[in-house]
């Protein structure tokens, strides 16, 4: 069968950087194929061209058979490429039938909107799919699992031959991971192109056919997964990172001291619901759940960000990473410099007011090697870094001032950071633990808690629903996330 | 230069041709030779010494206002209301001025008239300042409002007392409260001009403005604020405090601002003194972009248009150098954007 997407020479340059360097690439029908590799390695800026989104400096798509260049995104979903964002393009006062009909409504004569064709078609295509969706509901009271189904329900009513998803699975549990896989298995044994940008390798393991890695703008490697062993899977690590891949965590011995964050029957409107928790120094705490489920609030309320209407927290002074890096973290129209030393400048300040600018230059440049944040370039601009580097910036910036907290927080430390920056970020949570502190770990990423915790508690609508050793298989942990029901999916999007 | 210089650089040298072909346009639609226009523009301001003293002149009091507008913008804030904050700290000093002991010596009076000035303004930034740090109005809405009050109090303060009876104008100010001329000061090639030593203290607030936002502490978590007030929010730094203090350093050096009118040039505050320099700081520190060197040449240029506006009203209403300031004013900030979106389309594509 002739590919459903072709990719010839692509390229693509954002002013020095070499963003996609002459990708010739194939996306056969029937197949599920993940492309893989760092964050700015130029996966989107690829795929973004093969959907029109992008426009190529050179080369060309052709869609079967049809050759398009350049082409723009109507082109591109009228000859059946649809694609999937990162971040849903969702209106979400709408209804899903709403959303999924916009831009594409079917009309009878004068114009009137004929809704029950649409909902009939969208109810055939969501059962191809195996997708169950609630199609009167307002999309933000959907979850995002419920969402990500809608985005692709539109992408497949669109008539789409060849879908793509840029880190479907970034926002989603394992439980939800997993019946995203087997919706789009679907798909392809429908005879679709699937094509999946992705971080995680478990998931390339289990369910790709086909696996492209990417490293600096080229693509290195493009391969059948006919073998999934250890071997294969460090070779393609191997690649991703252009080097062998530095060896995972080794637990930690550890000895816990007293307890240094107590947190009893705190509550937040309705977010949090008697929260009690207690970490000890020297103790790496996981917390678990499905996004939304009080998480964000209880980081909010240990930063001091929100005050809690009720209970106590009893800690002493508590350094943060915030979840949102580009919002909370950074500063991002400000120089690394300036973020990397965020909220610090008083102690670098003589009498008359004047910051004391080589004490500072000296400080910054010591946080900036110790992180080895590339390129390490103090005046540049934290928007320009890519998302693992940026990370690298916020938890410098927390473990640098480790001497003057005792508790450090965590959340999402790794979230859209590619494997090299997650490793040494985890290196520097456990030795952050190892040196005394007490760490509590946020994380919608099972296996980087147990990785990292010596315990892991489960928050369910805005509760603690349960505690567990790190050795707990993630399918039980899935299952605690969960207990909370239909109401904690609900409540996740409130 | 830096990508963002050049960028800058590329916007404004689009900006001030488009401005030249809207300026050549009109006059050519009026019926006259664009070129003999120019010239005369060019020939009345930078082509003879008073020309220079009066472009220099209508700069000074741009400069600080713009100075005063670039310093809340860095904040992320609008300041509106130079306009308003000029007119209060004008007559403010105009009626400390002249009520100074005849005798004070100048190096007592003008910098106690400058602080006047100064507390003047950031009083009239002070409720806009409050109300969006305490409670998040929007500042562009209150400093507005507050342009609109000070036009009315300045008048009533005039009639009710502070004005000579029978006019809209001060006492005059004691004699060592006038800023000397710069052709007192050994500059006589510029006789008859208003230029006075305001322009080199206007110069020296740009430079200690700039010093501050990039030195001391609170200039720079300042700029920080505006930048991304979340994340410094996050960090425990204090966002409303740094939004209020920043607000009401604009108003203090808009303030500053109406020395050049009242203590160069009249010698006392009338009604509409100064107007129109609020305002026009605006464009200029658009123009500036945060520099001051930048903020000098916007200053220069915008008072280069409105001295050439008086010099070619013979020959086309001067209306058309207004003209020509809007157009310059929309280009660049269009051909800004599209730099701007052309470098953020980079980074985070």
């Amino acid at each position: 069968m002739p590919p459903a997407l072709v990719l010839d020479r692509l390229d693509k340059r954002y002013g020095p950087v070499h963003a996609v360097d002459q990708v010739s690439l194939s996306f056969e029908p029937g197949r599920l194929h993940a492309v893989v590799g760092e964050n700015g390695a130029g996966k989107s800026t690829l795929l973004k061209m093969a959907a029109g989104v992008v426009v190529p400096d050179s080369g060309q798509v052709t869609i079967a058979g049809a050759r398009l260049a350049p082409h723009t995104a109507q082109e591109a979903i009228g000859r059946g490429v649809g694609m999937v964002q990162q971040h849903f393009a969702l209106v979400g006062v709408l209804t899903a039938l709403d959303n999924v009909m916009l831009g594409a409504e079917p009309v009878r004569s004068l114009g009137r909107l004929d809704r029950a064709a649409a909902k009939a078609r969208a109810e055939t295509v969501a059962r191809d799919v195996g997708a169950d969706i609630d199609w009167d509901a307002p999309v933000e009271t959907l979850g995002v699992g419920d969402r990500q189904r809608l985005e692709i329900v539109r992408t497949l009513m669109r008539d789409a031959r060849v879908v793509i998803l840029d880190e479907p699975t970034a926002v989603l549990t394992p439980g939800e991971a997993e019946a995203l896989y087997v919706t789009l298995r679907r798909m392809a044994d429908a005879g679709r192109a699937v094509v999946v940008v992705t971080h995680r390798l478990d998931e390339v393991r289990d369910h790709a056919d086909d696996v492209s890695v990417m490293r600096r703008g080229k693509l290195v490697d493009t391969r059948p997964m006919t073998d999934r062993g250890e071997q294969t899977m460090r070779g393609i690590t191997r690649d991703i990172m252009g080097e062998e891949p530095p060896g995972a965590l080794e637990r930690r011995v550890t000895k816990p001291g007293d307890v240094a964050l107590e947190l009893r029957d705190v509550s937040l409107g309705r977010a949090l619901c008697g929260v009690s928790l207690r970490v000890r120094a020297g103790e790496i705490l996981g917390v678990a759940g499905v996004e939304g489920n009080g998480q964000r609030e209880l980081v909010r309320v240990l930063s001091g960000l929100a005050i809690p209407d009720g209970g106590e927290v009893k800690a002493g002074t508590i350094a943060v990473v915030h979840e949102d890096r580009h919002a909370e973290g950074l500063v991002l129209g400000a120089s690394v410099r300036d973020n990397l030393m965020l909220g610090e400048l008083g102690r670098f300040t003589s009498g008359l007011g004047l910051v004391d600018r080589g004490a500072l230059q000296r400080e910054a440049v010591g946080r900036m090697e110790r992180a080895r944040i590339v390129p390490a370039d103090l005046e540049a601009p934290a928007a320009s870094l890519s998302g693992g580097n940026q990370q690298k910036v916020v938890v410098a910036r927390v473990v640098a001032r480790e001497d003057r907290s005792q508790v450090l927080v965590f959340a999402q430390p790794t979230r859209g950071v590619d494997i090299g920056a997650a490793r040494a970020i985890h290196a520097e949570i456990a030795a952050a633990a190892g040196r005394g502190k007490a760490v509590l770990v946020v994380s919608a990423d099972l296996a980087e808690l147990r990785t990292l915790a010596d315990r892991i508690v489960v928050m369910a609508r805005g509760r603690v629903v349960g505690e567990f050793p790190p050795d707990t298989p993630e399918a039980r942990l899935g299952e605690a996330m969960l207990g909370g029901g239909e109401a904690g999916a609900s409540e996740a999007s409130a | 230069m830096s990508e963002r210089t050049r960028g800058a650089a590329l916007a404004t040298v689009a900006g001030l041709a488009a401005g030249w072909l809207a300026l050549a346009l009109l006059v050519w639609l009026y019926g006259d030779s664009p070129r003999e226009v120019v010239a005369d523009l060019v020939g009345g301001t930078w082509g003879m010494p008073y020309g220079v003293g009066q472009v220099l002149y209508k700069a000074t009091p741009l400069l600080l206002t713009g100075v005063a507008v670039d310093l809340a913008l860095r904040a992320g804030l609008f300041n509106i209301g130079a306009e308003g904050q000029l007119a209060v700290a004008g007559l403010a000093v105009a009626t400390v001025a002249s009520r100074l002991p005849v005798a004070t010596p100048a190096w007592i009076a003008i910098p106690a008239a400058v602080v006047v000035a100064a507390l003047a303004g950031a009083a009239w930034a002070a409720p806009p300042a409050i109300l969006r740090a305490r409670y998040g109005a929007h500042e562009v809405i209150s400093t507005i409002m507050m342009n609109r009050i000070a036009d009315a109090v300045v008048g009533f303060a005039l009639v009710g007392g502070l004005a000579i009876p029978g006019t809209v104008r001060t006492p005059e100010v004691v004699a060592g409260a006038h800023l000397p001329r710069l052709e007192a000061v050994g500059m006589q090639s510029m006789r008859g001009s208003a230029v006075s030593l305001a322009l080199p203290l206007a110069i020296l607030v740009a430079l200690l403005a700039a010093g501050w936002l990039a030195r001391s502490r609170i200039g720079r978590e300042v700029v920080l604020v505006g930048l991304g007030p979340i994340a410094c929010a996050a960090e425990k730094i204090p966002v409303a405090r740094r939004l209020a203090t920043a607000l009401m350093l604009s108003g203090a050096v808009a303030g500053v601002a109406s020395i050049a009118p009242v203590l160069g040039y009249k010698g006392y505050f009338e009604s509409g003194l100064g107007a129109g320099a609020g305002f026009g700081g605006i464009a200029v520190a658009l123009l500036g972009r945060g520099h001051p060197a930048g903020l000098v040449l916007a200053a220069l240029l915008f008072g280069t248009l409105e001295q050439g506006g008086l010099v070619i009203n013979g020959r086309v209403p001067m209306e058309v150098t207004t003209v020509l300031q809007g157009v310059v004013i929309v280009a660049v900030a269009l051909a800004d954007a599209r730099v701007r979106s052309a470098l953020l389309w980079r980074r985070t594509a």
